[in-house]
C-alpha cells in the first residue's frame, strides 16, 4: 500500500513537469532573417 | 577606473502569484489551433502557448487582482501548480508583466 502510494506520487510528479513543459515553449528567431 | 558589472543577459521578471499581472502591451497573441503564438515586439521572442486554457488565462489576467485568483477562476484545481509555473515562464519571457 505504501509502495503503491509512492508510485502514484511519482507519476503525479512527472505528469506535472510534463504538463509544465507542454504548456509553454520559447523559440529563438534570431538569425532567421535570411530565411525569408 | 571603471568597475562595470556585466548586465544580466536576461532581465528575468520574478513571478509572484499574489500580484496582478497582464498581457504585456508589447506582445501580440495570435490564436492557433494548439493555443496561441505570442510575439514580443521589444525582445523579439516568440513563445508558443500550447493550451487554449492558458491562452484564456493569459488573456484574462488583467481582470483579476492577482494571478492566483485568475488561475483559481480559470483552471481546474488539479492543474493550478502547472499553470502557475507556466505563468512564471511567461513572466521570465516578458510575455506577461506585473501591473
Amino acid at each position: 500500500m505504501l509502495a503503491e502510494d509512492q508510485d502514484t506520487q511519482d507519476i503525479e510528479d512527472v505528469s506535472d513537469e510534463d504538463v509544465d513543459e507542454l504548456l509553454v515553449e520559447e523559440v529563438s528567431i534570431d538569425g532567421m532573417c535570411g530565411v525569408y | 577606473m571603471s568597475t562595470t558589472e556585466a548586465p544580466s543577459p536576461v532581465a528575468e521578471t520574478a513571478f509572484a502569484a499574489d500580484r496582478a499581472w497582464r498581457l504585456n502591451p508589447q506582445v501580440a497573441l495570435r490564436d492557433e489551433a494548439f493555443g496561441a503564438l505570442a510575439y514580443h515586439y521589444g525582445n523579439r521572442r516568440l513563445v508558443f502557448l500550447k493550451s487554449r486554457l492558458l491562452v484564456t488565462l493569459v488573456s484574462s489576467l488583467a481582470d483579476y487582482p492577482s494571478a492566483s485568483e485568475a488561475v483559481a477562476a480559470c483552471v481546474p484545481e488539479r492543474s493550478h501548480a502547472a499553470y502557475e509555473r507556466a505563468l512564471a515562464r511567461l513572466a521570465a519571457s516578458e510575455v506577461i508583466d506585473a501591473c
